[in-house]
């Protein structure tokens, strides 16, 4: 019965039926639609074109070497050879044929040997086992069974003698065989060593190349990547390092941090892909990261432990991906559609903030070598000491170090001290005293009589708290006022410059790391209008006495040097400001005072308490609450704040803070908080633009007018100031050594050792100081003087640890004796305590790699033929030691620019393995040394005097070496020759002080 | 011009001029008393309900949501993953508000001619459970399903970054179907909004088929045989509901703080928050003395007036105004019926007391939490 339609329909089924083909399409289409959207993604396209391009240079790779071979004589040789041998062979070839079908006979026999004593043995087995079943049970047939046993081990022993000649036999026409083809295979051989590495890239290409594959291969290859079928083990595969220990912190737990970056950077460590495009390009570094043999292996450090971002992201915006600048990201977004991913705490740290990353593991370390912006960053920060008023985990126990406040009344006068609060950089353009007053959030008329009346009470308040300090008038025994023209001289010679600047002009050239060794003391100008002669002269003798704990050292200057240098500076009186300073106010002062105190107490107690005032005491009431309100005591020691705490926000996790957390104010900058960052350094006050506030409410961290470039420095290390940590396992090295290391090296930075000295690698800020005062007062051109700047500077102390005795650099440090007296540089004294001398000893030992307790106790013992041996290399027909070196009081002839420490110092002072050292290779250990190298190091040998001690290089090295630690306990008789040197400053002043001279 | 229109937009959109304007609106349309019906009359709002009227609502619904998109701070929120959903809310209520009325309509004018309404007929014919049921609701079945695939192909879902509990996101919203309740946070305390309300809500809905005693208008699309009930369901729907999660959606942004489509959402913004309990009304303002310290002494202007509200005024108004809805109920059904409707005007109420006198707590007992 044909399918009739009910008539009570309400539909019509036909319509019906189009509708739902329709849906059903949409629906299918909508089913593709997930199914497109999930499979094709943009890592995939990247790793195909990965693929294509290593199939490419996999190719060329693959040309370039047959081209070699092609190229290579040896090697075409080698292939004639080979063919020669081969034709050679098949003349043989009856012969072989021969041999192989005999081969092939004997291998036929031994197979059924071999099957006849397997099944021997198997039936033996089970015999065996039957009699002794038998035995067992006493059974009957017992020795029957016994005797079919034996005639089975018969037959087992009679097959093997069988199977032996066959082996022979086999063998011997095997032998038969190699001994035709030997030439033949041994030339195969040879080449096969040649086309080792074409061979490695031809398999790999068959691998990959898919016109080189196997059909099956290719076939495969074809639908090992499609929808469905790739679950298997497809081509194109997100690649992903697992981190355990360096977890990814996610507020409530710490998860393991996984990074699928590789799944585009493909090439990120390969080094065929420097030259690549985008996202293929190889690390810039790979020395240093990504490369198994590197610090940084990537499959233990993975990616966004150092570049943050998202590592869990695949594509490029949920990767979280970060531009470098403006043009960046307008190049991105029209290439990639990219916008910022808000939902990301940590964004890709971008461009040279990268090297924010490695703060986080190398937090211990003075100097993170290659990462020069972040570097620069920390010694910013040092300089500015932003940890006096912001705590930072790093920098906890450093020291305050702008000038003591307490004896300020006998250093300088109100008048001074009110133009330095008020401007410090109108006085000396290149303070680092930060600028609290005329900034842009006081600047208006109000503020800035506000502002007048403020720096009148911090005036009053440091001057009325100043404690009596006595400077003694320049003594009468010293010329009494001192020669300016000599004191000029000695600032520009003793070494002040290490230190000091003496500069009326803003130079143009920016701040780098070796320039801020520079300003680490201020820079000498206009000091006529800060203070007296007689203060700098107490000063100078003896920093220590009115700033204890100060960084300035004593250079142990005779009473004369020292009138002569303060002569010298106090002439500056230029910086003297003549603007007027308004007078106090009144009106102005009382509203200071009642914000303070309206604090505390009621509107009323507090206007009765302005009223019980006098304007004295309203000034240093006010001075008090601003200096406290300002946190001046951060870096300077003021008394009555001996025990606050500083002011400023606490940066140790600033990295890490939110960015909600950030007030941007009314500034329109980028949300981000390296801009925020950027913007507070460069102008600190700009986030109160447009705000109405209270003047107590007003923003207070005041400006050091850092350039962009030093913003984005101190930027970039504050972007790695952050909470999260790797795991202990994976943080810089953290044994003893490293830490001792990390301590002096901390020391030596606090004290500026690097200003005069080359240390790690870094440091001697002062040559080109020294250049200038070699022109200036040697009468040298300035080619002849950068030629021999080097041995009028302090010495460079690489290797010092293995160079120096611990005992004598403990010495040293304690009390610096003459090494080389031709220096006008001196080595300063410094208060040290025992611990800071231990720790730069420990320092310099541990970086040496010197053993605890770094001295080896050495008794030199020289027989008689050895001493005439020794005093020979040492005399001028040889070496010519004293041409150079001082030898107790015998001074070398010739210029200063040429002499080496003295002879009479070594067995104190130097490590007897480092003389060996040293004679054998002096540039080995300090490379530009003048020191001359008298054995070959290619040569080493050949290169000794021949007539001595049969020309046995190591052992006249190790008699010279003996020879020099007896002179220096007994330094040959002589006849004292006191050589002047031609200039008179080296002339040590004829006073008691002449003791204490050290160079 | 554009910014004047936009400006005045964001003003209209201050919840106390836009609730008046929902109200307003929703009394023109579904008129309860005289006067309105007299607007409503006047307005030919009834000419909304033709074919020619939806086109003329979609018209405009397009317009305003096209010109809403040429603006940033707009496009932002409306275009949102999290709020789309809201979108399509706000165009499929008004749409199925258009399709009843439409047909209440026709059937109304019948049924005034003396005639049936269409469902009458429909309502005899008899049909096959296939295909007249199983395979429209398979069709619909498909075009759901290919909908949601579309919708999550074209819609990444909007996740955020690990939660942090240091960190509270700002505006903390509730899903947007709890966004209604949330609103009422911002007039009562959350006891009430977030449990009495519900709960009446439930046991309001469960009461309706006893209350309802109404055996018009069964089966079939009409308005004018079930006025009432028509009348109070909007109020509940459209203005207590669907309101206050658009305005939950789109209007609240930082803080809280209402902003209009057109404004940033500025976290910085400060709005006023000066409220005044009922109790100092009374005695610090109007008799200009202390608050008495017996709780209950302070409390008796707030206590008389829940009194007088949920007291008298069902006995008032079952002789006035509601005098045939008393006798056509009977005095449980009224009771009950009554109490809820006061309980949901509670909520308009208190907003315009908020509005109009700042009043915080009409009953602020703070010593027991027991704030009304």
């Amino acid at each position: 019965m044909p399918a009739q339609l009910p008539p009570e329909s309400h539909y019509d089924p036909k319509n019906l039926g189009k509708i739902f083909a329709l849906v059903a399409v949409v629906l299918l289409l909508s089913i593709i639609g997930i199914f497109v959207k999930d499979y094709s993604r943009q890592w995939k396209d990247y790793q195909r074109q990965f693929h294509a391009l290593e199939v490419e240079k996999t190719r060329i790779k693959l040309d370039e070497q047959e081209n070699d071979l092609a190229k290579n004589n040896e090697y075409q040789k080698l292939l004639k050879d080979l063919e020669e041998a081969q034709n050679k062979l098949h003349e043989q070839d009856s012969k072989m044929n021969l041999i192989n079908g005999q081969i092939k006979a004997v291998d036929t026999v031994k197979r059924i040997h071999t099957k006849e004593a397997q099944f021997a043995k198997a039936q033996y087995g089970a015999l065996k086992y039957r009699y002794e079943k038998a035995l067992h049970e006493s059974q009957m047939d017992a020795s029957q069974l016994k005797n079919r046993l034996d005639d089975l081990v018969l037959k087992i022993e009679k097959l093997r003698l069988l199977l032996e000649a066959d082996d022979a036999d086999m063998k011997a026409k095997e032998n038969m065989m190699a001994a035709l083809q030997k030439n033949f295979k041994e030339l195969d051989k040879k080449r096969s060593a040649f086309t080792k590495k074409t061979e490695v890239i031809k398999r790999k290409l068959k691998k990959t190349d898919l016109a080189q594959m196997s059909a099956a291969n290719q076939a495969a290859d074809m639908v090992r990547d499609l929808p469905f079928i790739e679950l298997a083990n497809p081509n194109y595969k997100i690649h992903q390092i697992v981190l355990k220990d360096i977890p990814e912190d996610i507020n409530f737990m710490k998860t393991q941090r996984v990074d699928r970056c590789t799944t585009c950077h493909l090439g990120i460590d390969n080094p065929d892909f420097q030259n690549a495009p985008q996202p293929f390009t190889t690390h810039p570094h790979l020395e240093l990261f990504m490369d198994k043999n590197s610090p940084h292996p990537l499959e233990e450090f993975g990616c966004t432990t150092c570049h943050m971002g998202r590592g869990r992201g695949t594509d490029f915006i949920s990767a979280a991906h970060t531009p470098r600048d403006a043009e960046q990201k307008k190049e991105w977004e029209n290439k990639y559609s990219w916008y910022e991913l808000h939902h990301w705490d940590q964004p890709m740290l971008a461009g040279p903030l990268t090297e924010a990353g490695c703060f986080k593991c190398h937090e211990n370390q003075t100097v993170i070598k290659g990462a020069e912006k972040l570097n620069l960053g920390l010694n910013l920060i040092e300089r500015a000491d932003c940890y006096n008023c912001h705590t930072i985990t790093k920098y906890q126990d450093w020291p305050k170090s702008g000038p003591n406040l307490e004896f300020i009344a006998s250093k300088s006068t109100r008048e001074w001290a009110y133009h330095w609060i008020d401007d410090p950089k109108s006085i000396r353009f290149n303070t680092w005293m930060p600028s609290f007053f005329h900034q842009s959030n006081n600047n208006d008329a109000e503020s800035t009589k506000r502002g007048q009346q403020e720096v009148h009470a911090i005036v009053e308040y440091l001057f009325a708290n100043s404690k009596p300090f006595r400077v003694d008038a320049i003594q009468s025994t010293s010329p009494k006022l001192g020669d300016e023209k000599i004191g000029k001289e000695l600032v520009a010679s003793l070494g002040c410059l290490a230190c000091h600047q003496v500069e009326n002009q803003k130079t143009k050239t920016p701040r780098t790391r070796d320039s801020l060794h520079r300003e680490f003391g201020p820079n000498l100008i206009g000091l006529g209008s800060k203070t007296t002669k007689e203060w700098l002269y107490q000063w100078l003798k003896d920093p220590s006495q009115y700033h204890p704990g100060g960084r300035m050292p004593n250079m142990r200057l005779s009473d004369k040097e020292t009138a002569d240098i303060a002569a010298y500076l106090i002439q500056d009186k230029s910086s003297l400001v003549n603007k007027p300073i308004p007078p106090v106010d009144n009106k102005v002062l009382n509203a200071i005072v009642m914000d303070f105190l309206k604090k505390s107490s009621t509107l009323n107690e507090s206007q009765d308490q302005v009223k019980s005032m006098n304007q004295e005491d309203k000034l240093v009431f006010a001075g008090k609450r601003l200096i406290r309100e300002y946190g001046c005591y951060g870096c300077h020691q003021i008394p009555g704040f001996e025990n606050e705490k500083p002011i400023g926000t606490e940066l140790s996790e600033e990295g890490s803070k939110d960015l909600e957390r950030l007030d941007f104010g009314f500034i329109n900058i980028e949300h981000s908080k390296q801009a925020w960052f950027k913007q507070k350094l460069m102008n600190p006050r700009i986030f109160d633009k447009q705000k109405v506030k209270q003047p107590l409410d007003k923003l207070k961290m005041p400006n050091f007018n850092f350039t962009s470039d030093e913003a984005d420095a101190i930027t970039t290390a504050l972007m790695g100031f952050v909470k999260d940590r790797p795991g202990h396992a994976k943080m810089a090295d953290q044994s003893m050594k490293t830490a001792f290391i990390n301590e002096g090296a901390k020391t030596i930075r606090q004290l500026n050792c690097q200003g005069c000295h080359m240390i790690d690698g870094e440091g001697e800020a002062i040559q080109s100081t020294v250049t200038d005062w070699l022109v200036a007062y040697q009468a040298r051109d300035l080619n002849d003087a950068q030629a021999v700047t080097k041995s009028f500077s302090p010495p460079n102390l690489v290797g010092e640890g293995q160079k120096v005795q611990a005992q004598w650099l403990f010495e040293f440090l304690h009390g610096p004796t003459p090494i080389r007296p031709w220096l006008h540089v001196r080595m300063p004294t410094y208060s040290f305590h025992a611990s800071q001398i231990n720790s730069i000893i420990k320092y310099f030992n541990y970086l040496d790699d010197q053993e605890f307790p770094f001295t080896d106790i050495y008794h030199p013992n020289l027989a008689k033929e050895d001493l005439e041996a020794a005093e020979k290399l040492f005399s001028k027909d040889y070496f010519g030691c004293a041409s150079c070196h001082i030898v107790g009081h015998q001074m070398p002839g010739g210029s200063a620019d040429s002499w080496a420490p003295d002879f009479a110092l070594a067995a104190k002072r130097l490590k007897p393995e480092w003389i060996v050292k040293w004679i054998t290779n002096p540039q080995d250990l300090l490379v530009g040394t003048k020191m001359p190298t008298y054995y070959d190091p290619n040569n080493f040998n050949a290169s000794a005097p021949s007539n001595i001690l049969g020309g046995d290089a190591k052992r006249q090295i190790q008699i010279l070496r003996d020879y020099l630690l007896t002179i220096s306990e007994h330094p040959p008789q002589v006849k004292p020759a006191p050589v002047k040197v031609e200039d008179k400053t080296n002339q040590a002043p004829e006073d008691h002080t002449q003791t204490n001279q050290s160079k | 011009m554009m910014d004047a229109i936009k400006h005045f937009i964001n003003f209209i959109a201050a919840p106390k001029i836009l609730f008046n304007v929902i109200l307003l609106s929703y009394l023109i349309i579904f008129p309860p008393i005289k006067p309105f019906q007299i607007i409503h009359n006047t307005l030919g709002v009834d000419r909304l309900w033709t074919k020619k009227g939806g086109i003329f609502i979609f018209s405009l619904m397009f317009l305003a949501f096209g010109f809403g998109l040429t603006d940033p701070n707009f496009r932002l929120i409306v275009l949102k993953p999290d709020n789309v959903p809201i979108v399509a809310l706000l165009f499929l209520v008004v749409f199925f508000l258009w399709f009843a009325l439409t047909q209440a309509k026709a059937n109304d004018e019948a049924i005034a001619k003396g005639g049936k309404p269409k469902e009458w007929a429909e309502s005899r014919e008899k049909v096959l459970v296939f295909p007249d049921l199983v395979y429209i609701e398979f069709i619909a079945l498909i075009v759901a399903a290919a909908l949601l695939a579309v919708w999550a192909i074209a819609l990444q879902a909007p996740l955020e970054q690990p939660a942090n509990p240091t960190v509270s996101p700002n505006p903390s919203k509730a899903p947007w179907y709890f966004l209604g309740l949330q609103e009422m946070l911002v007039y009562f305390d959350p006891w009430i909004a977030g449990v009495v309300f519900p709960t009446v809500i439930i046991l309001g809905m469960m009461c309706i088929p006893y209350l309802d005693k109404n055996r018009k208008g069964l089966g079939y699309y009409t308005y004018q045989d079930r006025k009432m009930a028509i009348n109070i369901f909007m109020f509940f729907w459209l203005v207590l509901w669907v309101f206050l999660i658009s305005i939950g959606t789109f209007l609240r942004g930082p803080n809280w703080n209402f902003f209009g489509p057109f404004e940033y959402w500025d976290h910085d913004k400060l709005e006023v928050l000066n409220n005044v309990n009922l109790s100092e009304y009374v005695y610090m303002i109007g008799l200009k003395q202390g608050l008495p310290s017996n709780i209950w002494l302070r409390e008796a202007p707030g206590f008389a007036v829940l009194i007088v509200y949920f007291g008298l005024l069902p006995a008032i108004l079952a002789k006035t105004a509601f005098k045939d809805v008393y006798q056509r109920l009977g005095v449980v059904r009224y009771s009950i019926f009554v109490v809820l409707l006061l309980m949901a005007l509670a909520l308009p109420i208190k907003m315009y007391l908020r509005w109009l006198f700042n009043i915080k707590y009409i009953v602020a007992i703070p010593e027991y939490f027991f704030n009304i």
